[in-house]
């Protein structure tokens, strides 16, 4: 109950921390200044300005949650081993799971924040977009398709999260962390197109023999894409609650398992 | 613990950084005894290995041998960190919180009841004159401010054991001498304090023991009395001892 207390008193305290961050309000603003983008880019299409519009508002969204991992998450990460602000916190009783999972959990709270702020403004833009042009909302529009798929979008910037903290936890330069994750991003986001060109196709190049290795690759890297929900929101094509559970429990026990690792490494790294 | 328990304990401490063959070596089979209720004033130049002991002793750094133990506890084994204070060379804090915020986040973590937080934040804040500075965000805050304000923090939880990495660095004389007065205050509680530094007047003042440390070696441990001969200041000792320490490693 104590070790739980110790992680919500630094996952209120890194969100206030955050929340305080000039940097978090300028992404905000340059995200919702991007949505409201979208009112002008919308209407240079001649057609589908409906599915285009949807499509922006939330690729906006994304943009921005992951502007918000790479520089603000970790850069409050990065702060607190360069200039020693983990000595405040560790010389109290707060074991290493408790302090990483105090961060993940405060940082995962502001993405969150930022998501809703953001989901309404491009939310705002796409609805301006609907009405001016009738004509082109999507059949089986729906705003709780939209919703969801923000929440997956959420989903993946929490995967990306935790992909930043283990990156921080061995890496032993904050710019080294921040390559890393970025990277894994890039990985996590096409590593089931990359597996299906590989298993589906036998004339797959290079690759030709390796479906092993990257099915081995594809269970260790997180599957970004399957929290791509945008084009099932553009084109009115529900996805069942079930999916929606299934990718929050993906997320949820990914990001644990993340956790965990980071745990490990982080106990090994000296603090000098 | 009984109350022949030592309130800190180290036994044959080394430590060393760097990989194996350009290894430096920061302390060698360092063993010091701190009694509950004392004063200790660890002494050295720069990159003595001071701040690697105290280090190690709130275990952000593993030693390579030894053992170092608080009120009993083993370091690194057992938890001990709700009976210590410590008080960094820097204190950095979050920058936008507030002061009482940052006090008051230390007091959880420290498992304090929340009412008692709420008096301890007001004693300390006015203790330390910062009431008036109580909501203000610490990124605003002068060295000073965040030195007194470091020390508010190793004290919100009332602990022990107070560990002090050159408390006074940064202060101007009023600070100094606002420490140096709280300092005394915690003995006269009976606390233990350990502090590092490399200013002699402060160990002549506050210190009922000394370490003096030396390239990672303890060069002496024990009253100041038996360590200055007749006559002599603890800075014409201090720099002696250094320099027959340096014709020894040179020899």
């Amino acid at each position: 109950m104590r070790a739980l207390r110790n992680v919500w008193f630094l996952a209120l305290a890194t969100c206030t921390e955050g929340i305080r961050h000039r940097a978090l309000w300028a992404i905000v603003c340059l995200a919702s200044i991007l949505t409201m983008a979208n009112l002008g880019v919308t209407t240079l299409y001649s057609w589908d300005l409906g599915k285009v519009s949807v499509e922006f508002g939330l690729s906006s969204v994304a943009f921005t949650g992951l502007l918000l991992v790479f520089f603000l998450g970790m850069k409050i990460l990065a702060d607190d081993l360069e200039r020693s602000r983990i000595f405040m916190l560790l010389s109290r009783p707060v074991s290493i799971w408790q302090y990483l999972t105090g961060k993940f959990l405060g940082l995962s709270m502001i993405l969150f924040l930022a998501t809703i702020i953001l989901g309404l403004s491009a939310a705002l833009s796409m609805r301006y977009v609907l009405l001016q042009y009738a004509a082109f909302v999507p059949p089986n529009f729906s705003w709780l398709t939209c919703i969801m798929a923000l929440a997956c979008q959420w989903l993946s910037l929490v995967v990306v999260l935790a992909m930043s903290v283990l990156c921080f936890s061995f890496a032993k330069q904050p710019f080294v962390a921040l390559l890393l994750a970025v990277s894994s991003y890039l990985v996590g986001q096409n590593m089931e197109l990359l597996r299906r060109v590989v298993v589906e196709n036998p004339q797959a190049g290079v690759l030709v023999g390796q479906e092993r290795l990257v099915i081995a690759l594809s269970w260790i890297f997180p599957n970004l894409s399957l929290f791509d929900k945008k084009y099932a929101a553009a084109y009115g094509m529900a996805f069942s609650g079930q999916e929606f559970l299934l990718l929050c429990l993906y997320s949820i026990s990914y990001s644990a398992l993340l956790l965990y690792f980071s745990t490990l490494l982080f106990k090994r790294k000296e603090l000098a | 613990m009984t109350p022949a328990t030592p309130a800190i304990e180290i036994s044959n401490l080394s430590k060393g950084f760097g990989p194996r063959r350009q290894r430096n070596q920061a302390l060698t089979d360092l063993s010091l005894v701190i009694q509950p209720g004392e004063i200790f004033g660890f002494l050295g130049p720069n990159g003595a290995g001071k701040s690697t002991t105290i280090k190690l002793l709130l275990h952000f750094l593993k030693p390579d041998s030894g053992n170092l133990r608080i009120l009993g506890r083993t370091v690194g084994q057992e938890e001990y960190r709700h009976q210590i204070g410590y008080l960094s060379e820097f204190p950095v804090f979050y920058d936008h919180l507030t002061a009482r915020e940052t006090l008051l986040l230390s007091g959880r973590l420290s498992d304090m009841p929340r009412q008692e937080i709420a008096l301890r934040i007001a004693m300390l804040l006015e203790r330390m004159h910062l009431s008036d500075a109580a909501n203000r965000r610490v990124g605003g805050f002068s060295k000073g401010m965040k030195q007194r304000l470091g020390m508010a923090n190793a004290l919100v939880h009332d602990p022990e054991v107070l560990i002090f990495d050159e408390p006074m660095s940064g202060l101007d004389p009023v600070g100094r001498h606002q420490i140096k007065g709280l300092i005394s205050e915690l003995k006269q509680q009976g606390k233990t304090i350990f502090f590092s530094t490399h200013i002699l007047s402060d160990i002549e003042t506050l210190c009922d023991r000394i370490g003096v440390i030396h390239k990672g070696v303890l060069l002496y441990s024990g009253g100041l009395g038996n360590f200055l001969a007749a006559g002599e200041t603890l800075e014409d000792r201090f720099i002696r001892i250094i320099e027959e320490a340096n014709h020894a490693s040179v020899a």
